[in-house]
């Protein structure tokens, strides 16, 4: 009986919308017991789509984020923005390093100032001063000034289209010039960050006079901004959490239309947590042009054909697919300089397949094929591969060369010469050595 | 005896030089020498093309150039050691043995020769 | 988005707000020596058809009073922004306008010495907009002009941001290919260096020895094996390859050896014996 229900339930949880996550499945949520239930919504769609969720609070020392130097989670989640001190092994230090171990991080910061806020720096963001959050007059609305509907951009990898506009309360960030930042929801440009009451005119000029970023306004400020390291971990930094709050979910931005904040929380949790956007070289390989066989050796001048393989993961089942959509994929040929950089284009036929034939620089050394594609919001694409590119072998060089043609006459007939030279010097008479005189008198 | 002197006198440096070898040489020697001529011929004009044309297969011309040049040495050395004139010089080395030598730094030069050639 | 703007603006709340207005609002070109170029008012429903044109000495002043519709009253609002946007590279800037408590609101923009919040301009004219907001009032949001101004530097790039896009395609230069002379000319000169041999034919037609002993089984053997020599060390060229060479040249050389003993020594016992 109890099996059976279990097959049930199985087939049930394969049967609803299934989206799992290409680096691991284990989250923690580092939230205050009492407010956990603030979260009930978007914490349960994440497990409806296969997440295991471990609870902790910001001031308890147990579940630790690594053990032993191995990172206990695949994903962590930060909805305590107003904790000013966490335990020990949570620091911006111990963070970085989570993301050096490929774990992906969900911060959510508040208008108080914590060790996170300072952490927000290293990621060129800049959040607002503490005690201003982001607060717009328009449009108009009964919800206080500080509560913001934002309409999120019509073209976004990351979110859907047509989505409705997302209630928002929290601090807004200025954005650094960091090409790894992914601005995924920017405040509506005639927000501003301020104090909510009293705050004066006066000193909104003031700080736009002192140059710099006196000044908290506009869209060019950030309130979801996601970062894509190095390493391949993902970051995303909301300017607060209420953003993933049932209350805001279940607002209503006007008669009859449901704000977005669910859909958008989880379409959030799904890049960060490498579901959407995730691409990978499966695999690649060399070789000369007519062979098939990878070498370690190529010659100077060579026709190479380089291929590779990539694949991109689908979350709703949760597999990898060849990806051949990439239209701005290149290849560059490097020693210390790229010396050959060319665009590596799909091949038709062969799903997820890009390849290129190219020649061989005709300096020899130490070579690398390099693939280094970064692309906004999508994972970055890196492979090197070595070889070596060597001068032509002392019999590779071409032979019987038209311009040679005297040089080689000369030769045979010095041969060819010396020859009859020795016949008719072994087989001749030895009396010849005398004097012409004699020896025609002798005969 | 004056008259002859006379006679003598009236001619060329090069022609009397001409006539001297003629008479003086034998028809062996005059046999080497042709090759040493044709040799001298054959890499002047190899040196001329690689000049006036192309030099780019250096190492053809060098093959090419080097066979006539060492040749010419290998042949002249053989004329030396096998004129009568010389035997004085070349008391312990038969004519025989000049050939010998002579076929060996031949075959010899013809094998680098073809090795550089390319 | 303005679109966007004003159907949310028709989503009144509950709450009766107050309106407020700009009383005699107004932007004032003026060039270098304070001489104005262009003088309009502004209009609160509609944006100006004719765009600014700022030169890099030139100074726009907008002036404008905010006024509580009802009560006449000037007010200064929390909030009186100008905004500069460029549609196309979507740069944006925000600059506060100075409000006296009265609600007198002055603008300044000196383009001798613009200010920071300009963002940075290309071809494409800035939208200019005004948005002013206020407790308990409702906020007014006005597109003004479309500016145009003289060209700035484009904002400093991250060192890595052309990384993220395509980068340049670098192919690399050949060395060219070696020109070789017309197969015609080295043809002539092939055959210009076999041309000696019709000199050395004639040459030796007159002085060579006769050839007694050429065939003699004494000699002949040699001469053979010579030739075969001279023909190995030309097949080598061909195509022969380093070791097959020296293999057969050892077994040739022991052939030449003994082939040549015997006929040099044939050659020696004849000359002694005749002299």
């Amino acid at each position: 009986m109890v099996a059976f229900k279990r097959l049930l339930l199985l087939a049930a949880a394969f049967a609803s919308s299934y989206a799992k996550s290409s680096s691991g499945d284990s989250v923690l949520v580092i939230v205050e017991p009492k407010k956990q239930a603030d979260y009930t919504l978007f914490l349960d769609g994440l497990r409806e789509k296969g997440y295991d969720l471990t609870f902790r609070s910001p001031r308890a020392d147990a579940p630790l984020l690594t053990q032993d130097g191995v990172p206990s989670f695949s994903h962590v989640i930060f909805f305590a923005p107003d904790t000013k001190s966490f335990p020990s092994d949570i620091t911006p230090q111990s963070l970085v390093s989570l993301l050096g171990s490929k774990t992906n991080l969900l911060i959510t910061l508040s208008t108080k100032q914590t060790s996170l806020t300072s952490l927000a720096a290293e990621f060129s963001l800049a959040p607002a001063p503490p005690g201003t959050p982001l607060i717009s007059y328009f449009p108009e609305r009964s919800e206080p000034l500080n509560v913001v509907p934002i309409q999120p951009p019509s073209t976004s990898h990351i979110l859907s289209q047509n989505m409705a506009p997302v209630w928002f309360s929290g601090t807004p960030f200025a954005l650094g010039n960091n090409p790894m930042l992914v601005p995924i929801l920017n405040a509506p440009p005639y927000a501003f960050a301020s104090e909510v009451d009293g705050g004066s005119a006066d000193s909104l000029v003031d700080a736009a006079e002192k140059g710099g970023e006196g000044l908290w306004a506009g869209s060019r400020m950030g309130v979801v901004t996601g970062f894509q390291t190095t390493t391949g971990a993902r970051v995303v930094w909301a300017g607060g959490a209420e953003l993933f709050s049932d209350e805001y979910a279940k607002k209503q931005i006007s008669q009859g239309v449901e704000s977005g904040n669910k859909q958008f929380a989880q379409e959030v949790a799904s890049w960060a947590f490498q579901e959407s956007l995730v691409l990978r070289i499966d695999h690649t390989e060399h070789h000369k042009f007519n062979t098939t066989t990878p070498s370690e050796l190529y010659t100077t001048s060579d026709e190479l054909v380089y291929t590779a393989q990539v694949s991109r993961f689908y979350p709703e089942r949760g597999v990898w697919k060849p990806y051949s959509d990439l239209k701005d994929l290149q290849l560059e040929f490097t020693m210390l300089d790229p010396h050959i950089r060319i665009a590596l284009p799909p091949v038709e036929g062969k799903p997820g397949t890009y390849s290129v034939q190219f020649r061989a620089p005709d300096r020899h050394g130490v070579f690398k094929f390099v693939i280094n594609y970064k692309r906004k919001g999508f994972t970055h694409l890196l492979s090197s591969t070595t070889v070596s590119v060597v001068p032509p072998r002392h019999d590779e060089y071409p032979r019987f060369i038209s311009a040679a043609w005297p040089y080689y006459m000369g030769a045979i007939s010095t041969s060819v010469g010396f020859f009859l030279f020795s016949a008719i010097w072994l087989g001749g008479e030895v009396k010849a050595f005398d004097k012409k005189g004699k020896g025609r008198k002798a005969e | 005896m004056p008259p002859k002197s006379a006679q003598e006198k009236a001619r060329s440096p090069v022609e009397s030089l001409w006539k001297a070898y003629n008479e003086d040489t034998p028809d062996r020697l005059k046999f080497v020498d042709s090759f040493l001529l044709f040799l001298m011929l054959s890499g002047i004009i190899q040196f001329m093309y690689c000049v006036l044309v192309i030099n780019y297969p250096f190492n053809a011309f060098l093959a090419g150039f080097a066979s006539t040049v060492g040749q010419f040495v290998l042949t002249a050395s053989l004329r030396s050691q096998v004129n009568p004139v010389n035997q004085g010089e070349f008391k312990d080395v038969s004519p025989e043995r000049a050939f010998a030598d002579f076929a060996l730094g031949s075959i010899v030069l013809h094998f680098f020769v073809y090795n550089f050639l390319g | 988005m303005h679109v966007f703007v004003a159907s949310l603006l028709l989503l009144v709340a509950s709450v009766h707000a107050k309106i407020l207005t700009l009383q005699s609002p107004r932007f004032v070109v003026l060039d270098s020596q304070g001489q104005q170029s262009r003088s309009e008012p502004i209009s609160l429903t509609q944006k100006s058809r004719n765009p600014v044109f700022l030169n890099a000495t030139d100074t726009l002043k907008v002036t404008f009073q905010v006024v509580d519709k009802e009560s006449g009253e000037g007010t200064q609002p929390h909030q009186t922004f100008l905004r500069f946007y460029d549609a196309t590279t979507d740069e944006e800037g925000i600059q506060p306008i100075r409000v006296t408590q009265g609600g007198k609101a002055k603008l300044e923009l000196n383009m001798a010495r613009p200010p920071l919040s300009l963002p940075p301009t290309g071809d494409v004219p800035l939208q200019v907009m005004l948005y002013i907001g206020q407790p308990n009032f409702s906020p007014i949001a006005v597109e003004l002009f479309d500016l145009h101004v003289p060209h700035s530097q484009p904002p400093p790039a991250h060192p890595d941001e052309a990384s993220f896009h395509l980068l340049p395609e670098i192919h690399h230069i050949f060395r060219p290919d070696q020109k070789l002379p017309y197969k015609l000319v080295s043809a002539v000169f092939s055959g210009l260096v076999i041309a000696p041999w019709f000199l050395l034919v004639g040459l030796w037609s007159q002085v060579s020895p006769r050839l007694t002993h050429l065939f003699s089984p004494n000699v002949l053997p040699f001469i053979l094996s010579l030739g075969a020599y001279e023909f190995l060390v030309f097949y080598y060229w061909v195509d022969l390859k380093l070791g097959q060479v020296l293999l057969c040249g050892g077994v040739l050389a022991i052939i030449n050896l003994f082939t040549g003993k015997h006929a040099l020594s044939s050659i020696a016992k004849r000359r002694l014996n005749k002299d």
